[in-house]
């Protein structure tokens, strides 16, 4: 009688099976057919695969399943799938093997997700849920999910698996000799985000030989703590006449194995070019080995696709400026959707040193659900940076853990029951570390005493929905020094005992302490050093403040967590100390024009300075208003360069240049327009159109329109034409800009047209591209050709009228 | 390891012509991203060798793979093997394009003209020894040859995947409308001949840009390498820097 998979994952050795193509090719297998088909054709062969591994001592066996989703086999998933099972259990009879496990095995969907290629994560989601359901409904015992090179493709595996059946998974990912997976994703953060989201066991296959598997392996053993499994190739591949070939024999391929044994994995198998004949030789020689189940590991680790961030005795820098709370233009740019402005935010903080982004897109009147799953997705196309979801819109956190690539912080719970069963249930099913506030129903309690007792509560809340204690970091909360003198005491305390005390991590928002005091950053960076004095493992800050950065350093080197002082020396060696917040000064080298003062704002712009522009304009705004600055020095300064270009003395990197001075500019005339209504010269819709991923001629485009005062709401790349069409019509648009690369996206440019005439046809569009033509326009029906990104500002200036005014 | 890039050609990317060179500060800039690049690349190849069989003047056969592109067959005319190759950059570099589009696009643009001229260096490292190998066999090799050539056409990426594995092998996968992601890849057909036969503008006349190309000129079967180059269209083209033309 067969027991139940989960009774012996982990307790037991288990034996997976081997290769499946090499032999299915010296079977007639031709190169570029598709082995699923098989199924049908040549069930036979694919049975007496099966019984010769399971004769080998194969416990748990894959169905002819890997390659099979409805983007290769449209309409035929279910039937395949149901066939390969069927095979698989007719094959365990035959063996005599009652006891072996059927795996509906999933392999990569072919295509790359989002934002790398054009797959949507819910896509790749019911692709895989399709397979799932069919191979689950036909009698599969578990979900094993291999071969995955990309940790969101992954993700979306597990998650269709779960939200479809109640089979045990198992993922394991593939690797290079360097230890990266192709999106660069590591063992450390692999681990990490496979783990919060409940897998059975997890481990690697394919692409090495079991030697050059060993280290990795090692390591995984090391930061899991669910059995780990490894199925390597017979060694590393290479062509001989046109034919991909193994070197390692089954002798030498189980006494590798026999090594990887010894480091206490828990189950063992084989990939490419391994035969029946290395699973037998590797059983034989795994069995007399002594079986050591994996063991609980303790690292509280948050990751991204590419980085895990594992709290110890460094601390954490988490970066607080993704938040529109006291932010006018943070505020304007939510309710813009200027997503730009929000990821450069980001990218700001990345390079001032932050290692975690924490993300709070709440305003009372946007959709805070789209936009968190916008700027989350958006996030993790630009910055290897993990992020923490900070929300207390429940819909907003699931719709940021869903679409998010590696295992979240999430921001936050606290002791209130109703929170916590909203919040515990989502971070159970997606996984993610935990932030715990030490308030309840009664609020902030005054002591420490109180706060640790609401942190004991949360805890063991946790334990009840099976979260582990190491994913939950308690915040032992920050009130304003200036109301109560001894907030910053009781703060400290708890969260020395909750290090103390629980072995326990905790977070801080540094800055809420100095609120309502003069000269913030001194109480605030005085107050980071108390605190990671304490133990604090997480700090929210800014990291673009240099005070505070400097007392983070300084720390770091005092507490001998900076080798030789070189971090300190390389930030810190050439800082000017000014106790001066908020203006921030140009960055050296950009003040060509000499003395300040001496350069004006169009020769700024002209020359492409982005730090003077930027302080000019801050200058020129004592005085004037910010309209008039934009309209009489900054347009014709970038026009004077655009005219340049035009005419080919300048060329595309001096205008771009003088277009980031200009931005740098507008963005400080924006701030302080931002809590007035602003005028535009009008708004433009631009896109690439449907099937076209390369886009930065639009962008470029994007860029220079913006500078020249008009409002662009840029729809992205490989655009549906309804999406455009819809849009236009929505925020009622004159002007639609269209770009295509190729001559096969030219026709879904035309369609795009088509349509937009269809609803609007006193819409104009104009369009661009490289291989667009005067002609080529005509002939798809649009209204303008723009051959550059000075043609497409031309034009809108004539659609709007507004040429003549700079 | 990615070999190194020649730098004036990432400057005729950005749209500099004939005597004109970027300022220094510029230069930097390439300096740098050149770095980021080949720090950011994971390059990848993979190739296969196949019979070429002709259908008289019709058609031709290589691969499971039956074209009556008149371009591909004049430059395949008088060969006996093609070799199939797929060579990457891996996503790196497009990452560094996408976060320097948010931050600043004079940067997304040398990262983007960069990145064109790394994976064209490395397609020529890889071509390279792809014709050496052949000429200890006695065959040389015909310039290389991308789907979305002239009459070339783009489905033939499916038989590329179907036959190379490139999605298994290198991470390269095909979007709907057969684009290859990462962006910095690039597919080729090079012909395998007898007969010596020296480079010449093949692609020129099959683009149809002979003679208005920015390109042709500088170097042997420069436009070959940008099919959807058109005249005068310094900023949208660069969306059409992919050498070897994916098509992308």
């Amino acid at each position: 009688m067969k027991r139940d998979l989960r009774e012996r994952l982990g307790k037991e050795w288990l034996f997976f099976d081997g290769g499946m193509g090499t032999l299915l090719q010296e079977k007639g297998l031709q190169g570029g057919e598709l082995p699923e088909r098989w199924n049908q054709t040549h069930p036979d062969i694919i049975r007496e695969l099966h019984v010769r591994y399971l004769e080998a001592g194969a416990d748990v066996f894959n169905a002819n399943t890997f390659g099979l989703n409805s983007l290769k086999f449209p309409g035929e998933v279910e039937v395949l799938a149901s066939a390969a099972v069927k095979i698989a259990k007719e094959a365990r009879v035959q063996a005599g093997r009652p006891d072996a496990y059927i795996a509906i095995d999933i392999g990569p969907t072919g295509k790359l997700l989002e934002p790398l290629g054009d797959l949507s994560f819910d896509d790749a989601v019911e692709l895989f849920a399709e397979v799932i359901r069919a191979g689950a409904a036909a009698g599969g015992d578990l979900v094993l999910i291999e071969t995955m090179s990309d940790t969101y493709e992954a993700k979306a595996a597990v998650l269709a698996a779960k939200e479809n059946t109640d089979l045990p998974v198992i993922v394991t990912c593939v690797f290079d000799g360097k230890g990266k997976m192709l999106t660069g994703g590591t063992v450390d953060s692999a681990v990490a985000m496979l783990e919060g989201l409940g897998v059975d066991a997890l481990g690697i296959n394919c692409s090495l030989g079991p030697e050059q598997m060993l280290p990795l392996a090692k390591r995984m053993v090391w930061r899991a703590s669910v059995p780990v499994v490894i199925n390597p190739n017979a060694g590393l591949p290479r062509n001989e006449n046109g034919q991909t070939v193994y070197d390692v024999g089954p002798e030498e391929f189980a006494a590798a194995m026999g090594a990887i044994a010894d480091l206490g994995v828990q189950a063992l198998g084989g990939c490419c070019g391994t035969t029946p004949e290395h699973i037998r030789r590797m059983v034989e020689t795994v069995l007399d080995k002594p079986f050591h189940p994996n063991t609980p590991k303790y690292y509280t680790v948050v990751s991204s696709f590419s980085t895990a961030v594992t709290a110890g005795r460094k601390p954490v820098i988490v970066g607080e400026r993704i938040n529109p709370t006291g932010k006018k233009r943070f505020k304007q740019a939510l309710r813009d959707n200027d997503i730009d402005y929000i990821l450069s935010q980001g990218l700001e903080q990345e390079d001032a040193g932050a290692e975690i982004l924490d993300v709070n897109v709440g305003l009372p009147e946007i959709d805070e659900p789209r936009l968190m799953r916008e700027v989350v997705t958006k996030l993790q196309g630009v910055t290897g940076l993990p992020l923490q979801l900070d929300t207390t819109n429940i819909q907003a956190l699931e719709a940021g853990l869903r679409y998010y690539n590696g295992k979240a912080m999430v921001n936050s719970v606290n002791g209130k029951d109703e929170v916590i069963d909203q919040v515990m249930p989502l971070v159970k099913k997606y996984g993610g570390v935990l932030v715990g506030l030490t308030l309840d129903e009664d609020g902030i309690p005054e002591t420490a005493e109180g706060r640790v007792r609401i942190a004991q509560k949360i805890y063991e809340a946790a334990d009840e929905y099976g979260i582990p204690r190491k994913d939950i970091v308690i915040d032992g909360l920050c009130l304003t020094a200036s109301s109560d003198t001894s907030a910053a005491k009781t703060t400290l305390e708890t969260v020395r005992r909750i290090r103390e005390e629980f072995h326990g991590h905790t977070i801080l928002g540094v800055s809420n302490i100095s609120f309502g005091l003069p000269q913030r950053q001194i109480i605030n960076s005085a107050f980071l050093t108390m605190a990671l004095m304490k133990g604090l493992s997480f700090a929210i800050m800014n990291p673009n403040s240099s005070q505070m950065m400097a007392a983070y350093r300084a720390y770091l080197a005092l507490a001998d967590l900076d080798p030789r002082c070189e971090g300190f020396i390389a930030a810190c060696g050439d800082m000017q100390i000014t106790v001066n917040s908020g203006t921030k000064a140009a960055p050296a080298g950009e003040t060509a024009g000499g003395k300040e003062g001496a350069m004006s704002l169009m020769t700024a712009i002209e020359k492409g300075l982005s730090g003077p522009a930027g302080q000019l304009m801050r200058e020129a705004l004592a005085s004037r208003d910010p309209l008039s600055i934009v309209n009489d020095e900054l347009i014709p300064a970038l026009d004077k360069v655009g005219q340049g270009f035009e005419k080919g003395t300048v060329f595309l990197p001096q205008l771009l240049m003088s277009a980031e001075a200009a931005k740098a500019a507008f963005e400080v005339a924006k701030e302080a327009m931002a809590d007035k209504p602003r005028e535009q010269k009008g708004k433009v819709i631009v896109a690439t159109v449907k099937g076209d991923i390369h886009d930065i001629g639009k962008n470029i485009v994007k860029v220079m329109l913006e500078n020249y005062g008009y409002d662009v709401l840029d729809l992205g790349k490989d655009v549906p034409p309804e999406v455009v069409v819809e849009r236009a019509v929505s925020e009622n648009v004159p002007l639609v800009g269209l770009s295509a690369l190729m001559t096969t996206t030219v026709v879904s440019m035309e369609e795009t047209i088509r349509q937009i005439r269809q609803v609007r046809p006193e819409i104009k569009v104009v369009v661009g591209g490289a291989v667009m033509t005067q002609e080529y326009a005509d002939r798809i029906g649009a209204d303008y050709y723009a051959k550059d990104a000075m043609a497409t500002v031309r034009c809108a200036d004539e659609v709007f009228g507004t040429g003549g005014e700079s | 390891m990615i070999p190194e890039t020649d730098r004036r050609e990432i400057e005729r990317y950005l749209g500099y012509k004939g005597i004109h060179a970027a300022d220094p500060q510029i230069s930097a800039m390439i300096g740098l991203c050149m770095e980021d690049i080949r720090r950011e690349s994971s390059p990848g190849a993979v190739c296969q060798t196949f019979p070429l069989v002709w259908e008289g003047e019709e058609a031709c056969r290589f691969a499971g793979i039956r074209t009556v592109s008149r371009n591909l067959m004049q430059n395949l005319r008088g060969c006996e093997e093609v070799v199939l190759m797929a060579v990457t950059l891996g996503p790196g570099p497009d990452r560094l394009i996408r976060r320097a589009e948010v931050q600043n696009m004079l940067k997304a643009c040398v990262y983007q003209a960069a990145g064109a001229a790394a994976v064209e260096a490395w397609c020529e490292d890889v071509n390279e020894k792809i014709r050496k190998e052949a000429e200890e066999k006695g065959l040389y090799t015909r310039p290389r040859f991308s789907p979305g050539y002239g009459d070339f056409p783009l489905e033939v990426q499916r038989d590329f995947e179907r036959v190379l594995q490139m999605r298994k092998k290198i991470g390269i996968a095909l979007t709907d409308s057969l684009l290859m992601t990462p962006t910095k890849s690039v597919t080729a057909v090079i012909g395998l001949s007898r007969e010596k036969r020296p480079c010449h503008k093949q692609g020129c006349e099959s683009c149809g840009m002979a003679g208005s190309c920015p390109f042709s000129g500088f170097r042997e079967c420069e436009a070959r390498r940008n099919p959807y180059q058109s005249q005068g269209q310094m900023l949208l083209t660069l969306t059409s820097y992919d050498p070897c033309g994916d098509g992308g």
